[in-house]
């Protein structure tokens, strides 16, 4: 008996959780995310701080870098700037580079386009 | 009248010590009447990265420790991945003979998550011929992993993702098992309206005996919805390694091209392949603690 009503009991709990399923997805639930892509408007103090402050800071910022983040702070412009292919490299996750976030996961298409966008026209620390 | 049964019993005395003798035989000749339970049919609750049909038996707690180093392929500089580690802690506990709960927490987008697994059939001979055993595991994760973009609303339904396995395995004999695990995998939220929520995926693991302390283990899930739209390309994860018994530890070394070491993250996410040399080298350590001291342990 004791069995039986354990039995359901784990059941029932587990059925509403199911019961609690969502269908979502990040483009539906936040449309913002398609339509503020700002691909002409790029620039290092707003756009690509603001996107290594949401995505690398908790691992290369200045202070936790040569703990965390292999010693590659992403703070400074020049940093920035000296380490930019292999940020490229890294968040597109291409061959030999270092994926990156570690976490798992991919960086939002926008950040990546605007990070290639700043560097294409030729890193300026405006 | 009263009597009677006294001198039922009377009468009956003899008979059960010679009874007794009989029993004794009997458990010698291996009684086919009784029900023989296979044991042991993998060493631990995971075969490398999934489940096992295993479970803890009651009041045993499974203390796990695993890690997934990076990349073999990320070079000499970064050690062949080892100067990067993902964690993934668990307690697992048998409160009945047919039930497991377990919790965890990992570093892999941050993830807790909570687990059953439920035994439905036991492999057995004898009295009761069945060639299978059947585990439910159903488990819940919640991401904790803070959204690129702090500004949105981070709904907490958003965080959560479903596991339910169904685990079956059969011993075919001492050295060698086998195990087919049909999952059904459910994100709330993925990133493109592409993507789908619901994940359906079909693992194949075994394992064979090398000595008495060593197995050779190797697991394989085919994912099967079409990869070809995903937003992130993914993998399906094959994962090879050794499980090493030493008194009361179950050491499992082997090689994975997936980062996660929950269901969500390595059917659905790996985005390694063994191609391009995207391995991981993992570890699994597991110490089992007897919380209940008064009874002997059950194997199950």
């Amino acid at each position: 008996m004791k069995r039986i009503i354990i039995f359901l009991g784990t059941i029932t709990l587990a059925l509403t959780m199911f019961v609690s399923c969502y269908y979502d997805n990040e483009e539906a639930l936040y449309p913002s995310f398609n339509t503020t892509c700002d691909t002409t408007n790029v620039t290092f103090s707003v756009t690509i701080v603001s996107v290594l402050n949401n995505n690398c800071y908790s691992c290369h910022s200045n202070a936790t870098a040569t703990s965390t983040g292999s010693n590659i702070p992403l703070e400074n412009y020049a940093d920035v700037v000296t380490m930019s292919a292999r940020i490229i490299g890294s968040v597109k996750h291409i061959g030999s580079f270092s994926p990156m976030p570690k976490n798992g996961g991919k960086l939002k298409a926008c950040s990546i386009n605007q990070l290639d966008i700043w560097i294409r026209n030729g890193m300026l620390n405006n | 009248m009263k009597r009677l049964p006294l001198a039922i019993l009377f009468f009956l005395v003899p008979s059960w010590i010679f009874a007794q003798d009989d029993l004794m035989n009997l458990l010698d000749q291996n009684d086919p009447k009784e029900i023989n339970f296979t044991t042991a049919t993998f060493k631990s609750t995971r075969i490398l990265n999934g489940h096992s049909i295993e479970k803890m038996a009651p009041g045993q707690l499974d203390f796990r420790i695993s890690h997934r180093f990076g990349r073999i392929n990320s070079g000499a500089y970064n050690f062949y991945g080892l100067d990067q580690s993902n964690v993934h802690f668990s307690l697992e506990y048998g409160i009945l003979k047919w039930l497991m709960v377990g919790i965890g927490r990992g570093t892999y987008e941050k993830t807790f998550d909570g687990s059953a697994k439920f035994t439905v059939l036991r492999q057995s001979t004898g009295a009761r011929i069945m060639p299978i055993s059947l585990s439910i595991f159903s488990s819940v994760a919640l991401k904790t992993l803070k959204p690129n973009d702090p500004t949105i609303t981070n709904y907490f339904s958003s965080r959560l993702s479903y596991v339910g396995q169904a685990l079956i395995a059969r011993k075919i004999n001492q050295s060698f098992s086998i195990q087919i695990s049909p999952t059904y995998v459910h994100r709330n939220l993925v990133a493109t309206e592409l993507d789908p929520n619901d994940l359906l995926s079909i693992g194949a693991g075994g394992r064979m005996k090398l000595s008495k302390r060593v197995s050779l283990n190797a697991e394989y899930y085919y994912l099967a919805n079409p990869k070809t739209y995903l937003s992130q390309k993914v993998y399906n994860p094959l994962s090879v390694g050794f499980d090493i018994e030493t008194g009361g530890h179950v050491f499992q070394l082997f090689f994975t091209n997936s980062l996660a070491m929950i269901e969500k993250g390595f059917i659905g996410e790996t985005t390694g392949t063994w191609t391009k040399a995207d391995i991981h080298f993992g570890f699994n350590i597991s110490r089992v603690f007897n919380l209940k001291k008064h009874k002997k342990p059950e194997i199950l």
